[in-house]
């Protein structure tokens, strides 16, 4: 063992005065070049692009320019950040060796991995955690923004052009954010150890689909300042074409966000399907990495369409190409088709991790096994396979295909089969159990209660006739928040509250999980029950201003919006308190049975020291060999 | 901390089997996302022509432009062509590693490169050759749309056989030549999706 240790390291400082590239690149230099990359390009573009034709319809020039400007802080960035050192040392032919993917895995580095192209998926885990919180931070605020816009009936403080602006910047970066609240931080935190692997399958992979996801966010949010996302997160076509210079900076967004999800789905399939511990048959692998694989494999084939949706977009913006433009042969149906055949998995890849994870916790805080594994994973294939037969009942009114209505509503009800299922297994699961209450068993019951009514007014919805009174009014918001919010966001946080001993060493504060639980539900169910109610009453979505008849229903919703805002603040004290001073946790506090509570805290950088052997499912309690 | 010395302490060589077993999964199921790209091009492709929105799929002359006329599809299936040709001349060098002849190997990667500089620069000087610009209707928009997802397909293919003949021609791929075999998944879809866009040129 001596004579392995001996082996020289290339600690930083201990090969003279020259530090390789790999140990000077970091988040400063990613930012300082793709800041410089982004003034070139710019300017660039600028002198050499040709002017405007005159008297054309279509003024390209400024979105030209406003796109290859974003290029460059997308190629700076990455580049400042050494996402190109690995392609690169691969052409050359000269692979990192054993010291340097040790340093590209933090080893001995330690607040400053966080801030690096680090490859362990620990790390990566911990950024994803850190940068969802700060989405939705972002996005809560303009959440706040929104409902004190619409305290008041004829139109509040804001600009409508301002608070079109926040509306569709809070809906993108929620979807974003609630896309990558679970497989982010515990799918690459947690799964690997869940499943008995050292790290994931392409750690390097790993860390791109992170950086991309920081790379995507500046271009977004500086939108603000160029007429915003005036369209709300659904960016249609050819509204999208007409809005200002703000709406590159969605295409920016989606374009790496597409990407950073294709590279993280290759990525946490492929290390569950080869890198499971021995003896984790399918059967025995928990119902989590089930969770975690339906969402990214189901995201994997949808989003490179919301990709090519937005190139085409950025073409119609930037060359003057005419994909949706009726006036040269375009179309605004080929855009809602190519959006929806996206949006509708999405809201799944949402989904579907979050009740993976609360099913994962159901058995722990039940001392029960799983009730019935096979109907869960049948209702999680269910669920993928049909969430791509339903995307036009989001178009029903459009008049796009009015015959293929009746099917899309048909398949649209149908999902509620294996969302049945899904509902099936985590109460019978909580039939009858000894119950731990914790903020997180507390959470399955509100994911049933929150995702019964947000499933339910779907089914409302899917409904042909009703969706033509209802389509466009906050009903349809409401409906997604109970779903989007109620049932993904409960189980997220849930999550948090979970796994925050394995990811930080430490307990999460007790009382404040328990406070900000209650302030965040009862706060969201008034809320948006709320919001129903206006929207049954025919109060249109994205509009800022309301007739008076709205007026009771929206201060409602907008006074229990503050008791969800103080719920998110106490939780995020609660983060950043119990990170820096909590209870030291113990190995493994919930006393389950998952390998992820087999390591020590914190988590030596392999994980394991000697691969476990895994000999029977993880949902053991109560029976006689657990 | 002792954990941690200890895993130091068992550098754990997989087999490279293994390990090619799982980045030829990563490797196909990267492939799956640009393909579904691929194919929801040719949905556009489609649609936008099966509807011929105001007359506009190829518009007839007017004052202000002439008349869009379609490109031969005959360049497109040359180009498909051309990317058969690299795909067998990397079939050779893969037999080559196969073979433990490493002069095959990097002769097969020399001429698979070399072949996709020509596709490259066949494809580019197609683009700059087109009668119309990408804004002269919904053809012309699929076109540049499909000639320049090709484009990006070439200049990627450059980039990895460049790789793979340096690293055939280093003499990296003695011991084990997974790499090689992923190339060669690309090399397939290159061919495939080349084909796929003359099939849609095809169809004007
Ligand atoms: C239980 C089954 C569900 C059914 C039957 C259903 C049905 C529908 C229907 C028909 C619409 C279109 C309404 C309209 O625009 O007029 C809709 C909208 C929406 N649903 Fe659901 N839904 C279900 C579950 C979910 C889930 C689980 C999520 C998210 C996790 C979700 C998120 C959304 C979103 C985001 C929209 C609105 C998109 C927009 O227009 O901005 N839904 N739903
Ligand atoms: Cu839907």
């Amino acid at each position: 063992m001596t004579t392995v240790l001996d082996h020289p390291t290339s600690a930083p400082g201990n090969s003279a005065m020259k530090r390789p590239l790999i140990e000077r690149l970091n988040v400063f230099t990613a930012f300082g070049l793709g800041i410089i990359s982004a003034i070139v390009f710019w300017y660039l573009a600028r002198t050499f692009l040709p002017e405007n034709t005159e008297g054309s319809f279509i003024k390209t020039r400024l979105d030209a320019v406003t796109i290859i400007a974003m290029l460059g802080w997308f190629f700076g960035f990455m580049t400042g950040i050494g996402a190109l050192i690995g392609p690169f040392r691969w052409l050359l032919g000269k692979d990192l060796d054993h010291d340097e993917s040790m340093f590209y895995a933090g080893k001995d580095q330690g607040i400053k991995r966080y801030f690096r192209y680090t490859t362990d998926h620990k790390v990566v885990g911990i950024q994803y955690l850190v940068i969802t919180i700060i989405i939705f931070f972002v996005g809560g605020t303009l959440a706040m923004l929104i409902r004190m816009n619409l305290g008041h009936a004829g139109g509040g403080w804001l600009q409508p052009q301002t608070y079109n602006a926040i509306v569709g910047t809070h809906g993108i970066v929620m979807i974003v954010g609630t896309i990558i609240m679970i497989t982010g931080p515990f799918g690459n935190f947690i799964m690997p150890i869940m499943i008995g692997a050292r790290d994931m399958a392409f750690p390097r992979l790993n860390a791109l689909s992170f950086w991309l996801i920081v790379a995507a966010i500046p271009p977004m949010l500086s939108s603000f300042f160029f007429g915003g996302i005036s369209t709300g997160w659904s960016a249609y076509a050819p509204l999208a074409s007409q809005a200002p210079p703000g709406m590159d900076g969605y295409i920016m967004f989606i374009v790496i966000f597409a990407i950073s999800t294709m590279v993280a789905g290759a990525n946490i399939t492929t290390t569950v399907v080869k890198m499971r511990a021995k003896g984790m048959t399918w059967n025995r692998t928990p119902i989590f990495i089930y969770g975690v694989v339906a969402s990214v494999a189901l995201a994997l084939p949808v989003f490179p369409l919301f990709f090519l949706s937005q190139v085409m977009s950025a073409m119609d913006r930037a060359v003057g190409s005419t994909f949706y433009d009726v006036r040269g042969g375009g179309s605004g149906w080929l855009y809602e088709n190519l959006f929806w055949i996206m949006g509708h998995p999405e809201v799944y890849v949402i989904l579907i991790p979050a009740v993976a994870a609360l099913m994962e916790m159901a058995p722990v805080f039940t001392r029960r096994p799983l009730f019935s594994f096979n109907t869960a994973i049948m209702g999680i294939a269910g669920i993928s396979g049909l969430s791509i037969l339903v995307w036009a009942h989001h178009m029903y009114v459009t008049g796009w295909a009015p015959l293929l209505n009746g099917p899309f509503m048909l398949t649209t009800e149908l999902i509620s089969i294996p969302t049945g299922m899904l509902f099936l297994v985590l109460i019978g699961t909580l039939w009858r159990g000894r119950l731990w209450m914790t903020m997180p068993t507390a959470s399955i019951y509100a994911l049933l209660w929150n995702f019964m009514i947000g499933g339910i007014t779907g089914i409302y919805l899917s409904d042909v006739p009703v969706d033509g009174a209802l389509h466009g009014s906050m009903f349809v918001t409401a409906h997604f928040h109970y779903t989007l919010m109620g049932a993904g966001l409960t189980g997220a946080l849930a999550s948090l509250v979970f796994w925050f001993p394995k990811m930080t060493g430490r307990m999460f504060d007790r009382r404040l999980s328990w406070i900000a639980f209650w302030l965040v539900q009862i706060g969201f169910n008034v809320a948006f029950i709320g919001m129903f109610l206006v929207g049954l009453a025919g109060q249109p979505r994205r509009v800022d201003a309301y007739a008076a008849l709205f007026n009771q229903g929206n201060s409602v919703t907008t006074m229990a919006a503050y008791s969800i805002m103080a719920g998110m603040l106490v939780l995020l004290y609660g983060v950043i308190s119990s990170w820096t001073n909590g209870a030291i946790a113990p190995m493994n506090p919930w006393f389950a049975k998952t390998l992820d509570w087999t390591v020590p805290n914190p988590v030596p950088l392999e994980n394991f020291e000697v691969l476990p052997v895994v000999t029977s499912d993880p949902y053991g309690y109560g029976k006689a060999q657990s | 901390m002792s954990v941690e010395t200890h895993a130091l302490a068992n550098p754990h060589h997989e087999h490279p089997d293994v390990v090619g077993s799982r980045n030829r999964l990563g490797a196909i199921l990267i492939l799956v996302a640009d393909i579904t790209f691929a194919l929801g091009v040719l949905f556009v492709y489609f649609y936008l022509k099966g509807q011929n929105v105001n007359g506009m799929w190829l518009p007839a002359a007017s004052d202000s432009q002439s008349a869009t006329t379609p490109v031969s599809s005959s360049g497109a299936w040359a180009l498909a062509l051309v990317a058969a040709i690299g795909l067998l001349a990397h079939r050779f060098a893969l037999m080559g590693a196969r073979a433990k002849n490493q002069a095959q190997l990097a002769l097969g990667s020399l001429l698979a490169l070399l072949i996709s500089l020509v596709g490259l620069i066949y494809q580019g000087m197609q683009i700059s050759s087109a009668s119309f610009t990408v804004t002269m209707g919904a053809y012309a928009s699929c076109y540049y749309l499909i000639a320049g997802l090709n484009f990006m397909h070439f200049a990627f293919t450059v980039f990895i056989s460049l790789g793979n003949w340096n690293r055939s021609r280093l003499g990296l791929y003695s011991a084990d030549h997974w790499h090689v075999t992923i190339v060669e998944i690309w090399w397939v879809w290159m061919t495939l999706s080349s084909v796929l866009g003359a099939f849609a040129l095809s169809f004007t």
